[in-house]
């Protein structure tokens, strides 16, 4: 319970202490580390998640379809409320958490243990600045390019395959996606990423740079408790957030257009 | 008195000590080390080397420690002097290693980078008069991560990196560690160096005593 509350906070302090240093990006190491690390999170996980995402669309379609007898209208508005909202952030922040947290966790935890964030320290190199910064701006906007990679290729591949499933041509459910799309779908999908990313690199940094012990052996428990953690935090997050725009903030508004 | 002083050539004109270290104890170490000199200390064991390096690099002491640095006693001192302090000290020590994901070029300019002096420019000519004083090839070397360099491309890495810093006082400890004959006695180049780019600096080599 204990170190619980003890992780809550020292998690609050390193993320507001990571927003407020977010200027600090204009330093030219820094600015290369962000960049690495879009480069790393974004880029390289884009090309495996191409077929998966498009794959996703296409699975979710023909499954509603199947099991409500869906029409038309039905099937577009699952692929907008659903794939778009909701399982886009989401697959895109398990992709995030799967292939760059539990890299970024290990590395740092890895560099803590043998003593190279105390070096950086001698140097008088601040930990936050060179570290988590990059780490915590670079996953934000690698989660948030992902996301709509990921949208857009299951909404495209929702709408590709569909007309081999349902009595529907693609024109016809493009012209009806478009009909109900809202630009709070996209606002929301951008803040919503934004926020994943945030939660992912700030829980990854917090546990990478506290190990319970400095050993090898710390490495493996680092990284478990810090995928455990995001993957906790990202639900949470998910919930609350749906929660805050569509039934408290936006009531009623956002309502007209599903 | 356990630390064992084998060399000092400390100039005449010395008016302050760059260091003074005392430790209480068990085995009592007083250290005492003028502007301007080069200095060799043996110390009895691991355990002291590192307290007494961690001592200077941090500019704070422990309980059972007392330090001077450049004549000013760190016990009690604010954040900022202790920070000036700490901005005239430099070290190539196990304990200011490199960085395992930066290559040897990025080692080297990321404090300069960081804290925005000297100019690259300047970082790029110093690393490579101190590559060249070494006999290295600057670009097969430079491109390279600490895991696939050697022990001593790894030592002039560091004391490229400790050049560029250019600190008043410099520690380099366990210089001869893990390096062969004939490595140990190109390393033997660095306090002509450090003498050459910096003669009013002060140079401390720390080691274990061999019993």
């Amino acid at each position: 319970m204990l170190r619980a509350v003890r992780e809550i906070e020292g998690g609050i302090k390193l993320s507001l202490n990571a927003a407020g240093r977010l200027p600090m990006l204009r330093k030219p190491p820094i600015l290369e580390s962000f960049l690495r690390q879009v480069y790393f999170t974004g880029v390289t996980a884009s090309t495996g998640v191409v077929l998966r995402a498009s794959a996703l669309g296409v699975l979710i379609i023909a499954i509603t379809m199947d099991v409500l007898d869906a029409d038309v209208d039905m099937a577009v508005k699952i692929l907008l409320l659903v794939v778009f909202r909701e399982i886009g952030p989401l697959a895109a922040a398990v992709v995030v958490i799967l292939r760059s947290g539990t890299a970024m966790s290990a590395e740092m935890a890895m560099m803590r243990i043998s003593g190279q964030t105390r070096a950086l320290r001698y140097l008088n190199i601040n930990l936050y600045d060179y570290l988590v910064v990059p780490r915590v701006a670079g996953v934000m906007v690698a989660t948030t390019a992902l996301t709509f990679y990921v949208q857009a290729l299951a909404v495209a591949g929702g709408l590709l395959f569909s007309p081999f499933i349902i009595e529907a041509s693609f024109m016809e459910l493009a012209s009806r996606l478009f009909e109900l799309f809202s630009p709070i779908d996209f606002y929301y999908s951008i803040i919503k990423s934004l926020l994943f990313g945030f939660a992912i690199a700030a829980c990854c940094c917090y546990h990478g740079l506290n190990p319970p012990d400095l050993t090898q052996n710390a490495v493996p428990k680092v990284v478990t408790r810090a995928v455990t953690q995001c993957a906790m935090l990202v639900l949470t997050i998910n919930a609350v957030f749906a929660y805050i725009v569509f039934g408290i903030l936006f009531f009623g508004l956002v309502k007209a257009t599903v | 008195m356990s630390a064992v002083l084998t060399e000092t050539r400390a100039p005449q004109t010395a008016p302050r000590m760059a260091l003074r270290y005392v430790r209480h104890g068990q085995r009592e170490i007083a250290i005492a080390v003028p502007v301007g000199s080069v200095r060799r200390i043996d110390l009895p064991d691991r355990e002291t080397k590192s307290a007494f390096v961690t001592a200077v690099l941090k500019a704070r002491c422990e309980d059972g420690e007392e330090l001077e640095l450049f004549g000013q006693p760190v016990k009690d001192i604010s954040g900022n002097a202790r920070a000036k302090l700490r901005a005239q000290v430099g070290a190539l020590s196990p304990i200011v290693g490199l960085i395992n994901n930066l290559n040897a070029w990025e080692n080297i300019s990321l404090p300069a980078a960081y804290h925005g002096k000297p100019s690259l420019a300047e970082v790029a000519a110093i690393t490579q008069e101190v590559l060249d004083t070494f006999g290295i090839e600057p670009r097969a070397y430079l491109g390279r991560v600490p895991d696939e360099l050697g022990k001593l491309e790894r030592k002039i890495a560091a004391f490229a990196r400790l050049m560029i810093a250019g600190p008043e006082l410099a520690i380099i400890e366990s210089l001869d560690d893990g390096l062969s004959r004939a490595e140990c006695a190109r390393v033997a180049g660095f306090e002509q160096e450090y003498r050459r780019r910096h003669p009013g600096g002060t140079l401390i080599f720390v080691d274990i005593r061999e019993e």
